[in-house]
């Protein structure tokens, strides 16, 4: 998982895969963590509640993915070099697509953990200077459980639609043994799946009826039509995978404020391929190489015009840098509308 | 239905409460401080979706910076660049309501989170318990003004049960002067009283001290208003209009002839009367003046000796050279005169247990009385005063005092109150109620100081009055200043726009910082209200007073010159008959002093005959004129004869 976590354990948005639009929205009983632990202990025999103190998954585990460079083909240069950024930055992102997650623990069945899971995405329109939601949000509430091993008609017949596998069987019919961490790790992955899911909906909602461009936290490889979308622009703040090697890698980490590197072309396994550059946005001086660094995504589709409209974009990048996304950690590389969108879902799901 | 203005929100740190509420707007709704709103709950409680009232008291607004540091940085340091961002941060504004009213009023409960509107002017209504005294069958409401919000006005009612009495009385008002708000508040709502006071509630009279400048001098003469202050007295229900009965009373200059008040221009006599009082008057007030320091038990004896023994009576003793009445100052200066003379001839030191030293210092202290309060006091017991037991509803009787000195002004207060309550204890004032306006309390009742005869009479008035029906209507710039039984008495407090170190007192540390701040900018028209039925502060809008303000007044009728002794009988006697003139009144005192004109012009002010003329000529004793000597017939010498033989 490549998600950037937030101050409070909520999840930045990265879409991996399309699927069928999530069921929004969640019954009474699962409308919070501990609606959705006393609807369990009422009706799952030998239910233990959780006493944890309501610390999210996400905050507790670590990145299981390790920071590496992979090479990238040039789409615009031979050669990866720094580009200044011609022209002033001018504000032109209609709106702002985000996401969050928050797992957990809301009972344990033995030694079975029974994951409470909230996800939720939304597209923040900017009217007038001001941002206001798009359409309706998309949220769902889950109950993560190992039915492999845990009583599943119970479970089934307690939560219906709203329970998830957690020991589904892989390709070849394995199934992941019992133990508790790889259960919640499992658990973690779905919640972050949905989450996900909800994303990729809303952002082909939006591409399929509007034309404006929208910035989306992450990138747009994980839908095909999100990719091929010219008004969809992803922008990816976390960088444990570096697409540049060698002397490419010295000329991105020592890009100066307002400089851009040449246009790469990615196509992570299972993603759309799309062009991407990185962007500095803020003056590295008292900070490390990553400050106020972030790769932007773009369709493939706008070549031959791969420079004008690398620049173009990174103008209206450049403009979203005020005001500062504060007080968020990562101010440095996000948007305010993007904050906008977290800020939105983290006051209405809880 | 409208939509809601705002929403109920509550934290564990910040919770609501029964009695407060914290709700957020959109940033452009017209909610600000003094706002009326309506929170509507989500959940019925025992059957009811209970509805709650509230006033704004407090705002907040901010942003989701968390420190302004972040905002230096985004934009560069540059305050220039704000109008680039692209987006405007998320902004909230945030109030704080202190509840008015729960409907249901039980169970009390803290208020509900639920939507927030604007109230309307039913909702106003019911907020304010006006509800309870705007009934059809018993309406008892007193228009003060107009409660402004969101494009609507309300009428604002106070409860007449609740201002003249008797559940309730007495209003009081503060505010920084120059403002004109005091006296207009006070102009203002005694039009509404007589505008709306129930007749079955009886009849109500004012008597307003006018203590400094020409403020109440010109109450029977129409104010050029503005049509939104027209427009006020329509929705209102006030009528436009100056008071129709107005009579104005001032003492006399020292000349004793020309009137001591600002409103002395002769087109405006006519309802101008003279205050004066006679011995037996001032003596019954006499520790108004006494020095409490000077006039010891021993001298308090002998002036009581004398009012009850001495004065109006046919008063004989042996010390005494003759018999003597005393009716008037000059009749009491003889009396003392005549005693202290026989005990120096008899060389006695005492005369009926009263010691010498006692008559000599109650001499001086009593007959200097008429010095002090020259021009109010009369040496020859003429009386021109109020018309007690004749008031009549729906008047205005000014007493001017604000030339007068200081020791007049506390006799002429004592006095009147004094009166006002003797007779309204009998029921034989004519009118049920009286509105006493005192304005400068902090003068007349202050916080601290020596105790006076006047501040106790306030103090009566405030903790008595309402069960007799007289009713104190105060004004003064710092209320901190003011006695607090005086005003913490007044059912109804108004306050104007607000000094700044007068709203740091305790006295205010009730009102929220945001109200504070809103009574320090309040500007003219605008007030505070505080009344038993609003259990929170109201800010509402009043109409100017529709009565010439005073500086108009003493740019279009200035105040008369010092005139000599016969232009001013004349003046005086013209108010009953405008055919005399000046030729005739010379002729009619050329031939007598000064004091007899005097005397003579007194007795008719205090009778006002139907014939001044004929009464005033008829108070002088018969004086025949000079007339030039017919020369003695001269009788010729008789001639000489030619051969007188003696003749030279």
């Amino acid at each position: 998982m490549d998600g950037v976590r937030s101050a409070d354990g909520t999840t930045g948005v990265r879409a991996i895969a399309a699927d069928p639009e999530a069921p929004p929205g969640a019954s009474g009983t699962l409308r919070s963590v501990h609606a959705a632990q006393r609807h369990l202990l009422r009706t799952i025999p030998n239910v233990r509640a959780a006493t944890g103190g309501g610390l999210p998954l996400e905050r507790q585990q670590r990145d299981m993915e390790l920071p590496h460079v992979i090479d990238a083909a040039g789409a615009e240069d031979a050669t990866l070099r720094a580009r200044a950024v011609p022209g002033a930055p001018v504000p032109a992102f209609r709106a702002f697509l985000d996401g969050t997650q928050r797992s957990e623990v809301v009972g344990w069945c033995g030694s079975l953990p029974l994951v409470y899971g909230s996800a939720g995405a939304v597209v923040r329109e900017r009217l007038d200077r001001r941002l206001t939601t798009w359409e309706r949000p998309l949220v769902q509430h889950r109950i993560y459980a190992p039915l492999a091993y845990a009583p599943r008609a119970e479970l089934e017949a307690a939560l219906s639609g709203m329970l998830e596998d957690t020991t589904k069987p892989s390709a070849d019919g394995t199934i992941v043994p019992p133990h508790p961490t790889l259960l919640l790790e499992r658990a973690t992955l779905a919640v972050s799946r949905n989450r996900e899911l909800l994303e990729i909906a809303l952002a082909e909602r939006w591409c399929a009826s509007r034309e404006e461009p929208i910035m989306i936290d992450g990138g747009i490889g994980a839908s095909e039509v999100v990719a091929q979308s010219a008004c969809a622009v992803g922008v990816v703040k976390s960088h444990r995978t570096l697409y540049a090697e060698g002397d490419a890698l010295s000329i991105v980490l020592a890009l100066r404020r307002g400089e851009r590197s040449s246009v790469i072309r990615i196509a992570p396994r299972g993603r759309s391929e799309v062009l991407s550059w990185y962007l500095r946005l803020r003056d590295t001086s008292g900070h490390d190489a990553l400050w106020g660094l972030v790769r932007a995504e773009m369709c493939v589709t706008v070549q031959p015009r791969v420079t004008e409209r690398a620049d173009e974009i990174s103008r209206w990048l450049l403009a979203e840098s005020s005001p500062l996304a504060a007080p968020d950690p990562r101010w440095d590389r996000m948007a305010y509308g993007i904050r906008s969108a977290e800020e939105f879902l983290r006051a209405t799901n809880n | 239905m409208t939509a809601p203005l705002g929403l109920v929100v509550a934290t564990e740190r910040t919770p609501n409460t029964p009695h407060q509420f914290q709700f957020w707007t959109a940033i452009d709704s017209p909610v600000g401080i003094g706002t009326i709103v309506r929170v509507d709950g989500r959940q019925p409680v025992e059957g009811h979706i209970p509805q709650v009232y509230g006033v704004v008291t407090e705002g907040f607004s901010y942003t989701d910076l968390a420190s302004p540091l972040f905002d230096v940085l985004g934009h560069d340091g540059d305050p220039g660049q704000s109008a680039f961002a692209p987006t405007e941060r998320a902004e909230v504004r945030l109030y704080i309501a202190a509840v008015l009213r729960h409907v249901p009023e039980e169970p009390l409960q803290p208020v509900p989170m639920g939507e927030v509107f604007l109230a309307t002017e039913a909702d106003v209504a019911i907020a304010l318990r006006m509800d309870s005294y705007l009934r059809e069958d018993a309406n008892t409401g007193i228009p003060i003004g107009l409660y402004r919000s969101g494009g609507m006005d309300s009428a604002i009612y106070l409860d007449a049960e609740f201002l003249v009495g008797p559940e309730a009385a007495h209003l009081n008002i503060t505010g920084v002067s120059g403002l004109a708000t005091k006296t207009s508040a006070v102009e203002w709502l005694l039009a509404s009283l007589f505008a709306h006071f129930p007749v079955s509630k009886g009849s109500v009279a004012a008597v307003c001290f006018n203590v400094k400048g020409p403020d109440l001098c010109f109450l029977d003469l129409p104010a050029e208003l503005e049509a939104e202050d027209r427009a006020m007295y329509e929705t209102l229900d006030v009528p436009c209009e100056p008071f129709r009965n107005v009579r104005y009373f001032a003492p006399f200059k020292a000349d004793n002839v020309s009137l001591n008040t600002l409103r002395s221009n002769e087109e405006l006599l006519a309802n101008v009367q003279p205050l004066t009082w006679g011995l037996r008057e001032v003596l019954q007030f006499a520790e108004v003046l006494l020095n409490r320091d000077d006039v010891d038990a021993k001298a308090d004896a002998l002036i009581d000796f004398i009012k009850e023994r001495v004065l109006d009576r046919d008063f004989e003793d042996r010390v005494l050279k003759e018999p003597h009445r005393v009716r008037s100052f000059a009749d009491l200066e003889a009396w003392f005169r005549d005693l202290l003379s026989g005990l120096e001839d008899r060389g006695d030191e005492h005369w009926r247990t009263h010691h010498v030293a006692t008559i000599r210092k109650v001499r001086n202290r009593l007959t200097n009385i008429s010095t002090r309060c020259a021009g109010l006091v009369t040496n020859d017991g003429h009386t021109s005063d109020l018309p007690w037991g004749d008031f009549a509803d729906r008047a205005v009787y000014v007493v001017d005092v604000a030339l007068a000195e200081e020791d007049a002004q506390d006799l002429i207060f004592a006095r009147i109150v004094s009166k006002l309550r003797e007779h309204l204890e009998r029921r034989d004032l004519g009118v049920t109620h009286v509105v006493v306006f005192v304005d400068e309390l902090n003068k007349y009742a202050p916080a601290d100081g020596p105790e006076t005869y006047v501040r106790k009479m306030l103090l009566d008035i405030a903790e008595r009055g309402r069960y007799l029906g007289l009713v104190l209507f105060s004004a003064q710039q710092f209320r901190s200043q003011v006695h607090r039984r005086v005003v913490g008495n007044a059912g109804t407090a108004l306050y104007g726009r607000m000094d700044g170190d007068e709203l740091a007192t305790p006295g205010y540390a009730v009102l929220s910082a945001a109200t504070r701040t809103k009574l320090a900018t309040l500007s003219k028209g605008q007030l505070m209200v505080r009344h038993p039925h609003f259990t929170q502060p109201i800010f509402i809008s009043f109409p100017r007073p529709a009565v010439m303000r005073g500086r108009d007044g003493m740019e279009r009728y200035p105040q008369a010159k010092d005139v000599p002794l016969d232009v001013g009988v004349l003046r005086q006697l013209r108010r009953f008959d405008p055919s005399l003139t000046l030729a005739w009144v010379q002729d009619v005192i050329g031939l007598y002093e000064d004091d007899d004109v005097l005397r003579a012009l007194h007795a008719t002010l205090a009778h006002a005959p139907d014939n001044a003329g004929a009464y005033f000529r008829a108070q002088f004793r018969k004086i025949v004129g000079a007339s030039v000597a017919p020369a003695p017939a001269r009788t010729p010498l008789r001639a000489l004869p030619d051969d007188d033989p003696y003749a030279i």
